[in-house]
């Protein structure tokens, strides 16, 4: 059932190869490659075998899951997803107790050293009860698992930082993937929960180069962990004008102003959101009308409440920007007469230019 | 009073060409590379020197040193990148060689920056420096000092029309005060392929329009525009006007050519200054016009598998991407679409001035290999295109690569199945 190449996949769910190439330009270009990479992309995408994916949850809630398979349209993320070949996955999976637990013992046996672990779910170490799956603890089956595996990709904020369950006072004992793994590489995919296509670009970019992708300082893809909400939020120009909504209910909150003194973490935070967008890009928490909660960065649950602003600046900045801004007016329009008169000089510089000036000519 | 062309009289015409729409792209440029792909000289070569907005460096040098204020202060420093005789002889061959000026990169590009026509404003600064092709300076002599790039006199003109007034029969109109088109026609057409001429002459028998040529202002291929020197251009544009209002003309037609309809078209009111007292139209609107009011009928259809080649000037600057389409489903019964038709379509490789300038040959072979692979995709018998230099590049790039495959103008193809007058009553008992 392994068989068939991922393109095949696609085609027989009615994927057109125009539409495939598409899906392959966006992911090159969502993952910063230059556009001479898409036929790489699409080659290694057409002939890839689908990899075998052995899913562990632990202590989580399901979102993660949630976001990544709910697949609302065949949309072709939704399917890159599907025609993974999810071995094992214990929501999902249809066997149950043994036969379960013995497709991921025969998954891990078959693809040693090749297969994939993503995990979401933080692993509890104050007493292993807390969590276990067949009777055997998370942390064990984690140990167990990752032996084999190629990469582990810590899918949510709880498997990348913790996350909730361990948030003060943090009574399991909580602690994330990358806390424990050591000798794999570890992509962590945080949020709560994270955006579905960053885990298929980040599957895609394993299929592809056979290699995981740059990772930041906390070991997130760069690509898509890069720059701020704040930075690539829509409602930055309100930001910069300094016009910002103070309720959620007044004018401002109405007329679509920052969020930013209603607690908003965008410019902390960093995520695809205000660029990818959710539920097949209709809309993002700040386009919903709330700030946003940071929720891809570490601790989030214990930063303060949501809505206390990060931080107000003091005194009268509306009139300092006032000045910086009549100052850089002025300066802009000095260099505008400036480059004028430059150019009016060149202009009034100019000497005909005939055939006979041509040197070819001139030689005759 | 003009003393030799040279690198001063470069930097200053590259300076002189910068406005605000120049200094708007250079700061939005963010370096995506996206253009690359949209090239033909680097998707056929893949050499990233090809890439179009490397084309426009010496320009950027200019404008950073002469027009931001980091670029002064490191020019005043010593640390600007300078714009020398050796990075003009360098780039020349990019600028001329390595791009026809086919627009299909300004199209690309996200945020909106027209490339091709910085290339085109790079060229001012080639020309006033004396870095130019030896074939494009040839052709622009031929053109201000003849009349024609191709060096075609009134006397070669009229000696065509003489062979075409007898094999047809019809008249071709010559210097007629007070007709309504005054028709031009490429230095292609009239040595390569009269058929259009011919086509002309049927179709607006036909049609009943009235119309003439100068014997003044019969060529339209602009020179000036391919080189690269407004100068020039507006010299040949100007003999146009003159020709066209000697004679009192309200439309020019212009021909099955690419750049001769930007030039005349977009370019000319520019270049000299004040608007026309006629208006241009390209021969393809008015075929279209002409069908769509009834005045052109067709009989017949072609049955070969056809595809219409668009030549960039007409389609991506001119706009006329429906009309070719109207007109050939009308005369053919099998007409299929390349990849990427219409305003994306790739250039022949021999468009601004490539096709004059000997030294590109192989560079502009290669390019081919872009088109060819597309007619390859669909697999057709005819190809259609409305544009002589197009044609004659298509020709050679099919024979190269051994593709037997006859190139028509839709002009000639359209005129081929005019409904004759006699067949009227016999269209009516069906």
């Amino acid at each position: 059932m392994n068989k068939k190449t991922l393109f095949e996949s696609l085609q027989q769910q009615g994927i057109t190869r125009r539409g495939f190439m598409k899906y392959c330009t966006a992911l090159t270009s969502l993952m910063a490659l230059p556009p001479s990479m898409i036929p790489m992309v699409a080659n290694a995408l057409e002939t890839a075998k689908r990899p075998s994916v052995i899913w562990l949850s632990f202590q989580e809630c399901t979102g993660c899951a949630e976001s990544l398979l709910r697949s609302h349209s065949p949309t072709v993320e939704g399917l890159i997803f599907d025609h993974i070949s999810l071995d094992y996955q214990h929501t999902l999976q249809v066997a149950a107790g043994d036969a379960a637990e013995h497709a991921r013992e025969q998954a891990m046996k078959e693809h040693h050293g090749k297969y994939l672990v993503v995990v979401d779910g933080s692993i509890p170490l104050a007493d292993p009860g807390y969590s276990t799956i067949a009777g055997i603890s998370n942390l064990d089956m984690l140990n167990e698992t990752i032996e084999g595996a190629a990469a582990v990709v810590a899918v949510g904020t709880c498997s990348a930082f913790g996350g909730l369950p361990q948030a003060a006072p943090n009574p399991t004992g909580a602690v994330s993937v990358s806390s424990l793994v050591k000798d794999k590489p570890v992509i962590n995919v945080p949020g709560c929960p994270p955006i579905p296509t960053v885990i298929t670009g980040v599957l895609a970019h394993y299929l592809t180069f056979g290699s995981i992708p740059e990772l930041d300082n906390l070991g997130r893809p760069k690509v898509f962990y890069g720059q701020s909400i704040h930075d690539r939020c829509y409602r930055r120009p309100f930001y910069d004008k300094g016009l910002f909504a103070e309720t959620f209910d007044d004018e401002g909150a109405k007329k679509g102003w920052c969020l930013y003194r209603l607690g908003c973490k965008g410019p902390m935070t960093y995520n695809a959101c205000a660029t990818l967008k959710w539920n097949q890009q209709t809309s993002w928490p700040v386009e919903s009308g709330h700030g946003c909660l940071g929720c891809s960065e570490p601790n989030f649950w214990d930063a303060g409440s949501f809505y206390k602003a990060l931080s107000i600046p003091d005194g009268d900045y509306a009139k300092a920007a006032g000045y910086a801004v009549a100052a850089g007016v002025a300066v802009g329009a000095a260099a505008g007469f400036a480059n004028q008169k430059n150019k009016a000089n060149a202009v009034s510089q100019h000497t005909k230019v005939t055939v006979d000036d041509f040197g070819e000519n001139k030689d005759k | 009073m003009n003393d030799t062309l040279n690198i001063t009289k470069g930097i200053n015409a590259l300076k002189e060409q910068i406005d605000a729409p120049t200094a708007a792209f250079f700061s939005s440029c963010v370096h995506c590379g996206l253009c690359a792909e949209a090239c033909l000289f680097y998707t056929e070569t893949n050499d990233p020197k090809y890439t179009p907005i490397n084309k426009v460096e010496p320009l950027k040098r200019v404008w950073e040193s002469e027009y931001t204020l980091f670029g002064r202060l490191k020019k005043a420093l010593g640390l600007a990148k300078p714009v020398t005789d050796e990075l003009l002889a360098e780039w020349e061959p990019l600028i001329y060689d390595g791009c026809t000026l086919c627009g299909r990169c300004s199209m690309v590009c996200p945020v909106g920056n027209d490339i091709s026509t910085m290339i085109r404003k790079v060229r001012e600064g080639m020309v006033a420096s004396d870095h130019v092709p030896e074939g494009l300076v040839g052709a622009s002599t031929r053109a201000v000092k003849i009349g024609s790039p191709m060096g075609i006199r009134l006397k070669a003109l009229q000696a065509q029309i003489k062979h075409i007034e007898r094999d047809t029969g019809l008249k071709i109109p010559i210097d007629v005060e007070g007709a309504d088109y005054m028709a031009l026609l490429s230095s292609m057409e009239i040595i390569n392929f009269p058929e259009y001429i011919e086509s002309l002459a049927k179709i607006f028998k036909q049609a009943n329009v009235s119309w003439t040529l100068s014997s003044e202002a019969f060529e339209a291929t602009n020179s000036g525009i391919q080189i690269g020197s407004s100068d020039i251009a507006r010299e040949l544009v100007q003999r146009i006007v003159d020709g066209a209002e000697k004679l009192k003309v309200k439309y020019v037609i212009s021909p099955e050519c690419g750049h001769a309809f930007t030039a005349i078209r977009w370019d000319g009111p520019n270049l000299i200054g004040k608007s026309y007292s006629f208006k241009v139209v390209h021969i393809l609107e008015l075929l279209d016009e002409l069908q769509q009011s009834g005045r052109l009928k067709t009989q017949g259809m072609e049955d070969k598998k056809l595809t219409f080649h668009d030549p960039c000037q007409i389609v991506r600057k001119g706009g006329v991407e429906a009309q070719p389409r109207r007109l050939l489903s009308q005369v053919a019964s099998q007409f299929v679409e390349m990849s990427d038709p219409g305003k994306m379509n790739w250039c022949c490789g021999g468009g601004g001035g490539v096709s004059a300038n000997e030294r590109a040959d192989d560079v502009r072979l290669k390019a081919f290999n872009r088109k060819k692979s597309q007619l390859e995709e669909i697999n057709v018998e005819v190809l259609v295109t409305a544009c002589a230099n197009c044609r004659l590049i298509l020709e050679e790039g099919l024979e190269e690569n051994n593709m037997d495959m006859p190139v028509v103008g839709l002009s000639e193809l359209i005129s081929e199945h005019l409904l004759e007058e006699n067949a009227v009553e016999g269209e009516r008992d069906e």
